[in-house]
């Protein structure tokens, strides 16, 4: 099943810190995102592999964009 | 006591009005952000409007309570949920050891959070007041953002937190939240025609500004001003550039500074001095607002005020943070 990981903030992409292909688990960092002169690291709600990254370095977001699509088994 | 199991992107211990009286040695006054859902939290659990509360920022705060008594969420919508079931805002409700609050993201509106628990949060006082000035790393919980582990001790209420549950505000007290805020302000310090174009003036007070994401408790950033805001080519003895004065105090809190080209809102934690032109400061009873400006989303407009409406808006906001506002 497809699930996006979307920003937990309003701010710009720092960076995204997997791949696509790549396998993450549950609690793991996904991305990081600028906000009040701050990295804040956004965390994947799930076990899963990594079927499509969607934001890039310096994308602005706003609360529920979504950074990642991944495939999970649940 | 409170145990703390996610301290979320930023919570803080802050008290008002703050750190008051020390902006000569170069510390300003912290406090709560927005005053005014601070002060309505702790009224409706029986608190002095000023008491210490959590102020939550982004989110994602979770906690634990280790005794029974009464708190109330303010400021913006977080969903928050005790043992998972959703509580309602804006009122006292009871909570009994052993339950967990939890909030959600930033809401449709606004950008920080207020809980306060009956007998507010005991920690030390430092210079006079219990905020947490985070850029310095004094006051507060050890100087400092909550994390997971730490524990809050509660003070003793003056009355039985049962007393206080079900306790609601009018709907009028309730303040209205916005993505566009309108901030009253007054010319000032460093305006036309020395330091600022007739032309810039206007534009501070006619445009509509986004915050930036680069904004926090120190200072809120707002989207470039044209070149020809500024009456000079340079900043003489200043500097190169024609926002550069001679080194000054700054009126904080609600100072508009002029950063370069970037009109900076310097508040909570922001510096007691610099060598930038300061355009406008915003009246004390809107400093609120600024609080609940959500960086990277939501905007800012000025709107011209005076001195009498500036005080007469204060004594008002006085009386909304009193037991007045209660139903």
């Amino acid at each position: 099943m497809e699930k996006s990981i979307n920003a937990i903030m309003p701010g710009l992409c720092a960076r995204v810190v997997v791949a696509e292909g790549d396998k993450i688990s549950k609690s793991q960092e996904i991305a990081v995102i600028n906000c009040m002169k701050t990295e804040i690291s956004v965390p994947s709600e799930y076990n899963g592999v990594v079927k499509k990254i969607i934001s890039k370095e310096w994308d602005e977001l706003q609360v529920g964009d979504p950074m990642i699509i991944i495939e999970t088994a649940e | 006591m409170l145990q703390i199991k996610n301290g979320g992107i930023e919570t803080l211990v802050e008290d008002w009005p703050g750190r008051l009286g020390y902006l000569g040695k170069g510390m300003s006054a912290s406090g709560a952000f927005d005053n005014v859902g601070l002060g309505l939290a702790n009224i409706l659990v029986g608190n002095s409007f000023g008491e210490a509360g959590l102020e939550i920022t982004g989110g994602f705060f979770e906690a634990q309570f280790g005794i029974d008594t009464a708190i109330a969420v303010t400021g913006s919508d977080m969903k928050p949920v005790l043992n998972e079931k959703a509580i309602p805002m804006w009122e006292t409700i009871s909570v009994s050891k052993g339950d967990i609050i939890k909030f959600s993201h930033i809401g449709e509106f606004g950008f920080r959070s207020y809980l306060a628990v009956a007998g507010g949060i005991n920690v030390p006082e430092y210079l006079g007041s219990k905020s947490t000035c985070i850029f310095g790393s004094y006051g507060g919980f050890k100087g400092r953002k909550l994390a997971a582990k730490d524990e809050l001790v509660f003070g003793k209420p003056d009355d039985e937190p049962s007393d206080s549950t079900g306790r609601k505000l009018k709907k009028e007290a309730v303040p209205t939240y916005k993505r566009e805020w309108i901030l009253r302000a007054m010319p000032g310090a460093n305006t036309s025609p020395d330091y600022a174009s007739e032309k810039g003036m206007d534009h501070l007070f006619e445009h509509t500004f986004k915050i930036q994401h680069t904004s926090n408790r120190s200072a809120y950033r707002l989207e470039e001003l044209p070149d020809n805001f500024f009456a000079r080519s340079d900043g003489g003895v200043g500097g190169s550039h024609p926002s550069n004065i001679i080194d000054h105090a700054y009126a904080i809190r609600g100072a508009l500074n002029i950063c370069g080209n970037t009109p900076i809102l310097l508040i909570a934690d922001g510096p007691t001095l610099g060598g930038y032109m300061c355009a406008l400061n915003v009246i004390n009873a809107d400093l609120w607002k600024i609080g609940q400006g959500t960086p990277g989303r939501d905007f800012i407009k000025f709107k011209l005020t005076n001195q009498e409406e500036a005080t007469e808006a204060r004594i008002n906001q006085k009386k909304l943070l009193s037991e007045a506002s209660l139903l």
